[in-house]
């Protein structure tokens, strides 16, 4: 079946949060419309659904390849060519983790920039559902919904108090 | 007909026509204000602003040709001495510009709400590392090789070491730094593109991309800014730190001093937070922003100012007692050299202007803390101080003959800048100030998610005979 994308558009972050209740009361899930705001509001304020992202893991495994890539160049070269300097060990620590802190952080950052730029979904050419009005802050209510139900979500974002719905095709 | 409903933020949250005092000084704001505010401010390009930046980049090309025709002379160890205040305006730029993001970072961590004005100001000096980036390519070039020298680094046998990890370090620091700074302004770059036409509109709309605002972007959005910003507090500590003891300490036999690259990394700090402060006044008075810098931000800020300026003092006390006391001859030389002899007056501009003028004149009353003109002047002293504090350092000790003696046997004789070296400073701060300046047309100036999130959580209410600024906590 045919999906259409449909925007509610609200003055009132209160009427946009009990439209989403109205949805779901027709037979949406939270899974079937998203809030278009200009502002981070506190999470969960709007009752959306709980969302996750794997962002930390990026930072995680990079900080864990540049750590080993730190102690490998470090390690590998003083092991490959055994020097002692200063009586110290041939694999000393404080040599080593100048080198294997900065590895670390370089490892950490660049991954992070890959992971945003994955959680993202960057780069993106599809146009999305969108009005001017949201960055004064009217907040939108994104649907995406059947065919058949369309008048549904209609009925039920008009009831909510949006002052406008948009359409487009999913 | 509509139900009623009862947000955790209060039932008067951020409709369209409800007007937010957010401070108790301050005007009433709501979201289609500041969007029109923010947006005419960042489209306007006025004459008087592009004549700013033809000026400033003409002395930025100034400087460009005198480092190119003194750089054909050659660029390697013989030459060192030629490069001296280069290193000391690359010093301050990446001490001061560099350490403008984390005054974002760590207002925004410790959740308080009249950092917002001046989050965006902080964060857009991360633009600056691209300069600083260019300016520390020729310095590693003349740097001398580590052995038969005290260093950091041990050892030279490890690859790369020193120039190309301290070269990737900083390299690291400035993609940290603009991730932050492309993430913070992914949110106004798409409700910019939306207000207005022609090319910085038609940037800004392919830089947002594909962010609409859904709760999903707001939340990786949140998580980035903190991880981006752990990050880059993390390495930029390291890399200050790092840069002093190549650059200074390891080139002055015989100096062993643990205070010294803390001391650069503090003053970083607190020339960070004043220029973010000079930048905020000229936004504020210039820039037709008055209404989104209540004094309270000056106040605030100047609180911070002041533990600063002890904290700086406390720094070079600290530093000062271990050699004064210790007496070695080299300890003895270092203190003649540094402080008390060969670069006096540069100390005493230090001393003055990093401390004495800022906090016993100004910051430590009460009358000139609660201002917007108090903390601003202590910010022009306090940037003057860290300056010269970077001259009397570096200047120094790109001038030691040779780094590889015992200790620093006499003291060496003062070495003022030349008119090569003057056409160089100048043209570098105008570069600082060029990238900034042209930054923040392509990039709002004022934060503007930031500015709209302040409206969903304070208000101005009376209490009983007065009125005061209520503060919600969401987290």
């Amino acid at each position: 079946m045919a999906k259409k994308e449909l925007m509610g558009l609200f003055t009132d972050a209160g009427y946009a949060a009990e439209a989403g209740d109205a949805l779901e009361r027709a037979g949406l899930t939270k899974n079937d419309y998203d809030f278009l705001t200009d502002t981070p509001y506190p999470e969960g304020a709007l009752g959306e659904r709980h969302i996750s992202h794997k962002i930390y893991v990026f930072p995680f495994i990079g900080a864990m390849l540049g750590l080993t890539v730190a102690i490998l160049i470090t390690a590998g070269t003083q092991v490959s060519y055994p020097l002692i300097t200063g009586g110290k060990p041939v694999l000393s620590v404080p040599a080593m983790a100048i080198i294997s802190y900065e590895g670390t952080m370089l490892g950490a950052i660049l991954f992070t920039v890959l992971g945003i730029l994955f959680e993202s979904r960057l780069p993106y050419f599809r146009k999305r559902l969108y009005d001017d009005r949201i960055t004064e802050g009217y907040i939108g209510l994104v649907v995406e919904v059947d065919d058949s139900k369309v008048s549904d979500v209609e009925r039920a974002l008009t009831q909510a108090g949006a002052v406008e719905i948009k359409r487009a095709a999913a | 007909m509509h139900s009623t409903h009862s947000l955790p933020i209060g039932d008067d949250v951020h409709t369209k026509d409800y007007k937010v005092q957010l401070s108790v000084h301050g005007e009433e704001l709501d979201s289609k204000t500041i969007i029109e505010d923010v947006s005419r401010g960042f489209f306007a390009f006025g004459a008087f602003y592009k004549l700013a930046l033809l000026a400033l980049a003409a002395l930025f090309a100034v400087g460009i040709v005198v480092f190119v025709i003194r750089a054909a002379d050659g660029l390697g160890d013989a030459s060192r001495h030629q490069w001296d205040y280069l290193a000391a305006v690359f010093a301050f730029i990446v001490s001061a510009a560099g350490c403008a993001p984390l005054i974002a970072v760590a207002l925004r961590m410790t959740r308080n709400h009249w950092r917002r004005p001046i989050s965006r100001i902080a964060e857009l000096y991360a633009v600056v590392g691209l300069l600083s980036l260019l300016m520390f390519i020729p310095l590693l070039r003349v740097l001398p090789p580590i052995d038969g020298r005290r260093t950091l680094w041990f050892t030279d046998e490890f690859p790369g070491a020193p120039v190309w990890w301290n070269f990737f370090g900083l390299l690291g620091l400035v993609i940290a730094g603009l991730a932050l700074l492309f993430v913070s302004a992914l949110p106004d770059w798409l409700q910019t593109s939306r207000r207005g036409q022609g090319f910085r509109a038609g940037f800004a709309g392919v830089f947002a991309g594909r962010w609409t605002g859904t709760e999903a972007q707001w939340k990786l959005h949140r998580a980035v800014l903190a991880i981006m910003g752990a990050f880059y507090f993390l390495l930029l500590i390291y890399m200050l730190s790092i840069i002093n003891t190549d650059f200074v300490m390891s080139l002055v036999p015989g100096w062993k001093d643990a205070i010294m690259p803390a001391h650069q990394a503090l003053t970083g700090i607190q020339s960070a937070l004043a220029l973010v402060l000079i930048t905020a006044f000229l936004v504020r008075t210039f820039g037709g922003y008055k209404k989104y810098f209540p004094m309270e931000v000056f106040w605030s800020s100047s609180k911070i100012l002041m533990a600063l300026c002890l904290l700086w003092a406390y720094f070079w006390f600290a530093a000062f007692m271990t050699f004064w006391y210790g007496r070695m001859p080299v300890e003895q030389t270092i203190l003649k050299t540094f402080m008390f002899e060969s670069y006096f007056i540069p100390f005493l501009i230090n001393i003055f202007c990093s401390w004495l003028i800022p906090f016993f004149g100004l910051l430590m009353w009460n009358p000139v803390r609660k201002s917007v003109w108090g903390p601003t002047l202590a910010s022009c002293f306090i940037l003057v101080g860290a300056f010269f504090m970077m001259v009397r350092l570096y200047v120094p000790a790109f001038n030691i003959e040779d780094v590889t003696a015992f200790s620093l046997e006499t003291v060496p004789a003062a070495v003022t800048p030349n008119a090569g070296d003057i056409f160089i400073i100048i043209g570098a701060l105008s570069g600082a100030v060029f990238l900034y300046m042209l930054a923040a047309k392509f990039i709002p100036i004022i934060s503007i998610w930031e500015m709209k999130e302040g409206l969903l959580y304070q208000r101005v209410r009376t209490l009983f005979r007065s009125r005061f600024l209520m503060v919600g906590k969401p987290d």
